[in-house]
């Protein structure tokens, strides 16, 4: 019985994902921001071979400072004489880093802690619930002030401090999702056969609430990029001199009328990103809604 | 339904508990010491002692945070120990500033968001409905501070419209560039929230039993249409209106305005933890107001929501 | 019923909306003129411009950071000094010429090495008409005791009052620097009738030419004019507004839309268009903020000279004045203010130099490097700066990882010698002391260095208390030579005082430390 019901699942997933995937190729923005951030990617690998990140990534040059987009400086340099082209190409990574970094850890604790909640419901439910509403209720930029505050500067805290909101927000589809499959047969049958609890959950329950989880994800890591260069603005960003976007755009706004490239540049680069990751999120949602099939 | 704020509001009491419990608690526990950033850096050993023991800052942690509570149950957030101002008053004389900028916002989100929204799902799978969505995201892929200054170089400096910041006398001309800031990152939520609701209605039998009718377009759109979308629509604003509350501290950093954001990311800086613990306790009370108001303005639409209620309380 | 409700609420949120905009409209018809709601007594300013007078009715200052208090003896910071300083008054001024003149006291004089006697004006009032007398010096003096400013009366045993306008301060020692102390804001003198009185913030209450009318924190805070100023000039802008514009580039916008008169630190990148503005004045002048780099002599390996010397000689201090503030600055060679008494740059030091570092590394028996790490604060220009000296030191061998903080951590994990290398600065532009015995002196508070050397403590004493000034001017000479030598710290530069304003603004009053005194500004019309 619950072998057939594993199979006949299979094949409807199979097909799901497929149907998903044409479907998805009719969205001409989402195949858009699919194929920037397949390029985006690509650059962000290449740039750690291309670039030595000691002689031109941050070692300055002041004799070059300040000089506008030219043959030799495609984009300029700043105020410290680096390359903006080669910063910008080498910042991909720690943008992309942290917005992948922090979401999959928020992903790790929202969805477990979703998951438990939604499983066991009662008290337990009540607890995780009320803390994910506590962390819901105070704007994301806000715990990220307070928890920089508190373990300092650096990359691995800054993913640490964004992951709030993200946990929160994958706690509560995790535990939505959970609760609505939760007493659907083959999930009692699995239970009956006396399958371990966390085997359901991860065998059962969480493939089928995956696509809201996936749409959330892309989203996620757009915001989180934003966050994280709004953090740079308040000056507890990622420390200098790593050429994270967020930096660049803080250090280079003090040029915003003399050498408006410093500002712009790393503010598109950003906002092309966000952008590519919105429209694919967008084209996923519409793409895995099966209200959405003809 | 009375019953059922007072339920709703009953239930904020545990949440503003633990969040001011965990406030309090990372304030204390972040590397500066408030009395640093008090003291002149040539304070001697007596001062800062003295300093402390007026501070209070000599008990031990949990002690503090009871007598904190204690403060606060008598309507008495303490006072800031930077500006030794009343932290309630001050955050009282900062949040006219916030709302008047959440609130516009807000209301420029939605004026942008739900035409667009509406235009992109008549439009579905075109390149009108790439080209809004593509509009509607600007907004939120740009890092917000990024879009102020940029409002700023081009509406103050060029063309001399708007001032370049400050609250000035509370006046419109002092808010439309903040709020424009503000209000085009909700847009993209809204927009695309009503969006999808409307493709969820427009293919709902009723719709299309109202065209074969013969109803006109317009009035199947707005009228059966929309209606029924409101719901996801009115959360969604809902939420973006809470978040505008205390989330705006960056276009209030570039704009100079007098908000609750800033008020907060400052006292962070210089460890004042009773403002903060204040602000953001306060600012958790306006959040959850805002929800229980949401959750009206349901009932308003929506019958069975009302119905819902009204079985329950 | 519930649709009541609800209709209610929204109506409600559209009207909060609403008058918040009705009343800016309002307001909109009276700005530019200063309404003094609360001020009986004060200008009879009808609002707009007064064009008869020939000047605008108000000033308004664009400053770079909140005020955030403005209870004299519970700070220190320049943005509430220069509020301050137009509303109290202290027993002497000081000069751009480092000297003090009369200001509340007409006269002074030693009665011996430990008394001196001051003579008070006799017409002087607070701004609540009370007469300003011994009592109130007294009060304001003996209220400063207990306060965390006590440090600036430090020497003051006790006030004595003789009459009402006669006033004899006991002194532990005798002081070389009594008098700039006695100058500074945090020790103007207050009523002792306010504060007797029971008012609300009695500290508000002061002698100056103007008096607080309002202040709305992070919005503006406004001071008007005083019609009866007990002195022969009174101001002449009918209020002063001063308003925080946080974001450096909005400020300057700010002025050059002519929403403020005044623009404080604008950016140096941003000179040239406020140059090239025909209705702007920029005025540049040397200031007296030594921003360096500096070493916890307390921690190994940094307890070894040579090697501090070592790294000395690898800083190239002219890219870090560029790096920094786009060369607008002084570098210098020695850790003293400049402008202060005694100033003396003439010694040999450490000039960059990489092959001289690299032999006093060996010499230091670090010829293979090391690794480090480098506490700054999170704002400009330090990150700027620290990026400068962390490729400057990698030439040397020496790996520097840049830990970034908030300024109230820095300065904790500094006292508490956390640390191993720093950037800070030190801001002083009347008293020596302040620079050698805060910076140097053994157990100081605020000596980060940590640095103790018996030495030095005497020289620090000899320049304090010494009357004779040859001799003392020898010390001081010495103390900096000495220091230079020790290398406890890198003096890097001493950053230009740049402010931007109307070119019809004058009576200005611009001090290198950045307590402007605004008093007498205006601008023409």
């Amino acid at each position: 019985m619950a072998v057939k019901n594993k199979s006949v699942e299979n094949i409807k997933s199979r097909s799901l994902a497929e149907e998903t995937w044409r479907r998805l190729l009719k969205n001409k923005g989402a195949v858009f921001g699919m194929c920037f951030l397949i390029l985006l990617v690509v650059v962000a690998l290449l740039s750690g071979f291309i670039y030595d990140y000691d002689t031109q990534i941050i070692q300055m040059n002041m004799k070059e400072a300040l000089q506008p987009p030219s043959a030799a400086h495609w984009f300029g340099t700043d105020s410290l004489g680096r390359d903006i082209f080669a910063r910008v190409l080498y910042g991909a990574r720690y943008s992309l880093l942290i917005g992948v970094g922090s979401v999959t850890i928020g992903l790790i604790v929202g969805v477990t802690l979703g998951a438990i909640a939604g499983f066991y419901g009662g008290v337990v439910d009540q607890i995780i619930m009320r803390c994910v509403d506590v962390f819901y209720s105070i704007p994301n930029i806000m715990i990220a002030v307070v928890v920089v505050s508190l373990l300092g500067t650096s990359t691995v805290n800054l993913l640490i401090a964004l992951c709030f909101t993200c946990a929160t927000s994958f706690c509560r589809i995790a535990r939505a999702a959970v609760m609505t499959i939760r007493d659907q047969e083959y999930v009692e049958s699995a239970y009956a056969m006396g399958l371990p609890t966390w085997k359901i959950i991860l065998k059962h329950i969480i493939p089928n609430c995956l696509s809201p989880i996936i749409v959330q994800v892309t989203l996620l890591i757009g915001t989180t990029i934003i966050a994280a260069s709004s953090l740079s603005f308040l000056g507890i960003g990622v420390p200098s001199p790593a050429p994270e976007w967020g930096a660049m755009l803080s250090d280079g706004r003090q040029h915003m009328r003399d050498a408006a490239y410093l500002c712009v540049i790393p503010g598109l680069a950003i906002m092309m990103t966000v952008l590519a990751l919105n429209l694919l999120g967008d084209g996923l949602r519409d793409a895995l809604d099966p209200k959405m099939k003809k | 339904m009375i019953r059922y704020i007072i339920k709703r509001l009953i239930l904020m009491i545990p949440a503003i508990l633990a969040t001011s419990l965990i406030i309090f608690i990372a304030m204390n526990m972040t590397g500066g010491d408030p009395v640093d950033s008090l003291a002149p850096e040539n304070a001697t050993e007596e001062q800062i002692e003295e300093l402390r023991e007026e501070l209070g800052l000599n008990d031990p942690l949990l002690v503090r945070y009871v007598k904190y509570m204690g403060g606060m149950l008598r309507g008495d957030l303490g006072v800031s120990y930077v500006t030794k101002k009343d932290v309630f008053a001050t955050f009282a004389e900062r949040l006219p500033a916030t709302l008047k900028l959440a609130c516009s916002s807000v209301l420029i989100a939605t004026l942008v968001a739900l035409p667009l929204g509406i235009y992109t799902a008549i439009h579905q799978n075109t390149w009108k409905d790439t080209g809004g969505m593509v509009f509607a995201l600007f907004g939120v892929s740009m890092p917000n501070f990024w879009l102020g200054l940029m409002l700023i170089l081009c509406f103050s400096l060029w063309l001399g419209w708007f001032p370049s910041g400050g609250y000035g006398d509370g006046g419109i001309r002092n808010l439309v560039l903040p709020a424009v800031t503000v209000g085009l990152g909700f847009a993209a939520l809204i927009t695309r929230t009503t969006r999808s609701a409307m493709l969820d209605v427009i293919r709902q039998d009723y719709m299309t039993t109202a065209r074969a009718k013969g109803v006109p377009d317009r009035k199947v759109i707005f009228g059966h249409g929309l209606k029924n979308a409101l719901i996801p629509i009115i959360t969604v604003i809902g939420m973006q209106l809470s978040n505008a509350l205390t989330g705006s501290v960056l276009a209030e950093t570039v704009f100079s305005w007098p908000g609750v954001g800033r008020l907060i990311v400052d006292s962070i800086a210089k460890r004042d933890t009773p403002m903060v613990t204040g602000s953001i306790i306060m600012c958790c009370i306006l959040v959850c107001i805002v929800n229980v108001a949401v959750d009206l303005v349901y009932a308003f639409f929506d019958p069975r929501i009302k119905a819902q209620y009204a079985k329950k309380g | 019923m519930k649709r009541f409700l609800s209709a209610m609420l929204g109506a409600a949120m559209l009207l909060s909306l609403l008058t918040g905009c009705g009343g800016g409209k309002d307001s909109t018809s009276g700005s530019g003129g200063s309404d003094s709601s609360n001020g009986s007594s004060s200008a009879d300013s009808s609002g707009g411009s007064s064009g008869s007078g020939g000047y605008k009715s108000d000033l308004i200052i664009g400053t770079a950071t909140d005020i955030n208090n403005l209870n004299l003896q519970e700070q220190q910071d320049a943005a509430n000094n220069i509020v301050l300083k137009t509303t109290h008054e202290n027993l002497v001024r000081f000069t751009n010429e480092g000297t003090c003149v009369p200001c509340l006291a007409t006269e002074w004089e030693y009665l011996d090495d430990t008394h001196i006697q001051f003579k008070l004006v006799e017409n002087a009032h607070f701004s609540t008409g009370d007469p300003l007398t011994a009592a109130d010096v007294k009060f304001t003096y003996d209220m400063a005791k207990d306060s965390y400013v006590s440090s600036v009366l430090s020497n003051v045993v006790s006030t004595e009052v003789v009459d009402d306008y006669t006033v004899v301060l006991e002194l532990a020692k005798y002081d070389n620097e009594l008098l700039p102390s006695l100058a500074s804001v945090p020790v103007a003198i207050q009523s002792k009738a306010a504060y007797d009185s029971g008012m609300e913030n009695p500290w508000y209450v002061g002698s100056g030419r103007y008096q607080f009318d309002e202040w709305v924190e992070g919005q503006f805070c406004r001071v008007v004019k005083v019609a009866d100023y007990w002195g022969d000039d009174p101001g002449t802008a009918d209020s002063i507004e001063f308003r925080p514009y946080l974001e450096a580039s909005s400020r300057v916008i700010a002025l050059q839309n002519g929403e403020i008169d005044v623009c404080i630190d604008p950016p140096i990148n941003e000179l040239q268009y406020l140059e090239e503005d025909e209705n702007i004045t920029v005025e540049e002048k040397t200031g007296s903020r030594l921003f360096y780099f500096a070493f916890n002599v307390e921690k190994a390996p940094w307890d070894n000279q040579t090697l501090r010397q070592a790294v000395a000689c690898a800083i190239d201090r002219e890219s870090v004045l560029q790096a920094a503030v786009y060369g607008k600055g002084t570098p210098q060679t020695t850790i003293l203010n400049r402008g202060l008494w005694g100033f003396y740059d003439d010694m040999e030091g450490f000039d960059y130099d990489v092959e001289r570092a690299k032999s006093l590394m060996a010499d230091a028996g670090y010829a293979n490097g090391l690794s480090t790490t480098l506490l700054i604060a999170n704002s400009a220009p330090y990150t700027n700066i620290a990026q400068v000296i962390q490729a400057n030191l990698k030439e040397i061998g020496i790996d520097v990882e840049i830990q970034t903080v908030e300024d109230a951590t820095l300065k904790t994990m500094c006292k508490n010698g956390e640390q191993e290398l720093y950037l800070w600065r030190w801001n002083e532009d009347s008293k020596v002391d302040f620079v050698y015995r805060d910076l140097y002196y053994t157990g100081s508070g605020s000596n980060y260095h940590h640095y103790s050397d018996p030495h030095v403590d005497e020289l620090v004493d000899v320049v304090n208390t010494e009357k004779d000034e040859e001799k003392r001017m020898q010390a001081g000479i010495e103390l900096q030579e000495y220091l230079v030598d020790a290398c406890p710290q890198v003096p890097l530069y001493i950053a230009n005082l740049v402010i931007a304003y109307n070119k019809n603004l004058t009576g200005t009053l611009l001090f290198p430390g950045g307590n402007h005194d605004w008093s007498h500004a205006y601008v023409a019309q």
